[in-house]
């Protein structure tokens, strides 16, 4: 009897073992798994380790991550050091030969598009920069469609019989998203400059400010991770007056308090925009691009 | 640093160990190559399918002749290193870590455990930890800590961890802390308070268990994170193994001369916001009493953290506590005594953090390893804590120690300064 309940737990524990059928997909990012998801279609299963509200800079290295990087076959990253926090020791815990650094399964999207602000010098009294530049290009549909193509190329390197699905895909969804880029930075062009201005509260809204043609008058944050002071406050209440701008951004996982006390003193507005698309609720990329501009074309003031 | 630590390296040297760790190393290779040759199959699989899906077929013949080939070759060309991707650099993470405290106590001799306590009303230096660390090649990982005191320095651990192994097993070896527990395996700056936890000096010494050893851990398929972790370490050293051969010189001849550790963990998250892990731990070893006795330490630990996931000001709360029972074998009798500890951390703004702890212990008449600590023993600490960013901290701590042989109790408040500079990993949840 007892033998036969041995049988029965080592079977079980077969059937766990075994390998899944789909390809599987671990994104670190909300916005790249919808990416990726996009590109892969029915042929594979596709997480994402965080949610959309959570910051990624502060993410918690929760030991559960570590089973969906242990079954992974590809691995996207952000990178530029955005996941340095937790990522690396879970990558190590994982003990998966085919998601280390280095490796066709391990996917750094910043080495797929054009870096902004990569600084000449690194210095941490500079505040929380990252030596490599701004990390924050998942807001910015062109680097979206970049990386779709380097998923295409990925996907086809490690399930070659899906590979003209994947390559196939992937060309659409850059096309779509080069396509939305472009109108989108016409629609933006055709406001006066003078409306086009914004403050905003962590230096991470580069990339959207570059593809729109928006102008960053300043950060509520002294420096990249310090919280503002009163005599900061000051000073960008100063610089919206002087320049006029009337619009405050930040992501959804920033402190609202002194955005909003800014806004006040100013007359301006303050936008709050989602931190990544919304995938686990089944949003699309370029769904959430496009929503990202509408908000900001909006709030701007325009019609 | 201390003079414990002076003497366990000495004892190090006079042991046997070298014969005993070859032999580690050989089965460790041994599984490497194992590892090594799972990775090989599956880029094998990737070459022999090409993207553009008119491969010539091969036959079974041919392939096997590719694939010893391919074996062959691999033993002789230089593995593709993997690089640091965003630094484009291969240099290894290298940080260092300055904890410095002004402290004052109402008796002159506290009774700080710690290696790394402030012990001394005025400056005290704790420690400044040197770490490095980097991929090895696409096999191992290194990490090392070196610890500088104000006279001396220390290996704290400097050991090759496994990354390509299968069935999800990882090895390590080298000089480590062991996985007993929560705590015993952290460092000072990943703790919360300024001070070691009781039931690790009590029952390890004043370093917290380590030692040159081999651990297997293991990855069990179950649907939620379990992790077991079985390893050997040698079972010298007062400041790290006081429990056990501590600062005698009995030679290893045995198999089971050397501490076990068995630990068992799991993990549940309960949803976004809140998680729950579960452990527990046993080690055993020989004693220095000699005649083939024995000591052992059984133990379980709770962690229990709150922490909204999608809030801006990085609220959290966390729970941890951990208890444990040691018995020791000596000659005509036997001991057993109990200890642990529980804090409750709260960040409770950006920046700000305050915390709690408890920690307790039993004392024994006649303990050889403790003679003055003949009875319970209570601390109650409280600290507060600034973080100007993630790279440094400012922590005041308030401490009273109540231990029941002594009349009045050690009252103790602490200011400790940590920085970090620069390229530090991840930590553990």
């Amino acid at each position: 009897m007892m033998r036969r309940w041995w049988m029965i737990a080592f079977l079980a524990a077969q059937l766990w073992a075994l390998p899944a059928l789909a390809l599987q997909l671990v994104a670190t990012l909300p916005s790249l798994a919808a990416l990726a998801k996009e590109v892969a279609g029915p042929h594979a299963a596709v997480e994402s380790l965080l949610g959309p509200r959570q910051d990624p800079h502060y993410a918690d290295a929760r030991p559960n991550l570590i089973l969906s990087l242990n079954r992974a076959d590809l691995l996207v990253v952000n990178g530029l050091e955005l996941e340095v926090g937790w990522l690396p020791g879970l990558v190590r815990q994982a003990r998966n030969p085919r998601i280390q650094v280095g490796t066709a399964g391990y996917l750094d999207a910043s080495t797929l598009v054009r870096r902004l602000q990569v600084p000449a010098k690194v210095d941490r009294a500079m505040g929380d920069i990252h030596p490599g530049g701004n990390p924050h290009f998942a807001w910015d549909p062109r680097a979206g469609a970049s990386i779709a193509e380097a998923l295409g190329r990925s996907l086809a390197t490690l399930d070659p019989a899906h590979a003209a699905d994947y390559q196939r895909n992937a060309a659409a969804v850059a096309a779509r998203l080069r396509a939305l880029a472009a109108e989108e930075a016409r629609r933006f062009a055709a406001l006066p400059a003078q409306s086009r201005q914004l403050l905003v509260y962590h230096d991470s809204l580069v990339y959207l400010i570059d593809w729109l043609g928006l102008k960053q008058i300043g950060t509520v944050e002294p420096r990249p991770g310090i919280p503002p002071d009163p005599a900061q406050l000051a000073k960008v209440v100063g610089l919206m007056r002087t320049t006029g701008a009337k619009l405050v951004v930040q992501e959804e996982y920033y402190p609202r308090t002194t955005s909003e006390q800014v806004a006040k003193l100013t007359a301006a507005k303050l936008l709050v925009l989602p931190a990544g698309a919304r995938y686990a609720e089944g949003q699309r990329y370029d769904d959430f691009a496009r929503g990202l501009a509408r908000e900001l074309y909006g709030a701007l003031g325009g019609k | 640093m201390n003079a414990d630590c002076l003497d366990n390296s000495d004892h190090r040297r006079a042991a046997p160990a070298p014969m005993r760790l070859a032999s580690w190393f050989v089965a460790l290779g041994l599984l490497l190559d194992a590892g090594a040759a799972v990775a090989q199959a599956n880029d094998d699989q990737a070459v022999s399918a090409p993207a553009d899906a008119t491969p010539a077929e091969l036959t079974a013949a041919e392939l096997q002749a590719l694939q010893a080939a391919a074996a062959q070759d691999s033993a002789a060309s230089a593995p593709q290193l993997p690089v640091n991707p965003s630094s484009g650099s291969s240099n290894p993470s290298i940080s260092l870590i300055f904890d410095g405290a002004a402290a004052g106590y109402s008796d002159s001799k506290p009774l700080q455990t710690g290696g790394h306590d402030p012990k001394r009303n005025g400056f005290n230096l704790q420690q400044l930890e040197l770490h490095m660390a980097s991929s090895v090649d696409p096999y191992l990982h290194f990490e090392s800590n070196i610890v500088f005191g104000q006279f001396g320095v220390e290996v704290e651990e400097a050991y090759a961890e496994s990354l390509a192994l299968a069935h999800g097993l990882q090895i390590k070896a080298g000089q480590f802390l062991t996985a007993f527990g929560r705590i015993n395996n952290s460092h000072p700056h990943s703790w919360n308070f300024v001070d070691q936890a009781l039931m690790i000096g009590k029952f390890f010494g004043s370093e917290a268990n380590r030692g040159l050893g081999v651990q297997a851990g293991w990855l069990t398929p179950l649907p939620w994170y379990t992790e077991i972790k079985l390893s050997a370490t040698d079972a010298v050293g007062q400041c790290c193994a006081r429990s056990w051969l501590g600062g005698s010189d009995l030679p290893v001849r045995r198999p089971n001369d050397v501490l076990y550790t068995l630990t068992a963990k799991s993990f549940v998250p309960i949803d976004d916001d809140w998680s729950l892990q579960l452990g527990v731990s046993g080690q055993e070893g020989p004693n220095a009493s000699g005649n083939g006795n024995r000591s052992e330490v059984l133990a379980g630990d709770l962690y229990v953290r709150y922490r909204p996931a999608a809030d801006p000001e990085r609220r959290s709360l966390s729970l941890q506590v951990e208890h444990g029972v040691r018995a020791r074998q000596l000659p005509g009798r036997s001991l057993v005594d109990h200890a642990g500890y529980a804090h409750l951390v709260g960040v409770f703004a950006l920046r700000w953090e305050a915390g709690w702890r408890t920690d307790w212990t039993t004392g024994l008449a006649d303990d050889p390893l403790d003679p003055q600590w003949t009875g319970q023993r209570t601390r109650h600490a409280a600290q507060l804590t600034f973080y100007p960013s993630h790279f440094s901290r400012l922590r005041l701590q308030a401490s009273a120690d109540l231990p029941s042989w002594r009349s009045e109790p050690i009252y103790g408040v602490v200011l400790a300064l940590e920085t970090l500079i620069g390229d530090h990993g991840a930590h553990n949840f």
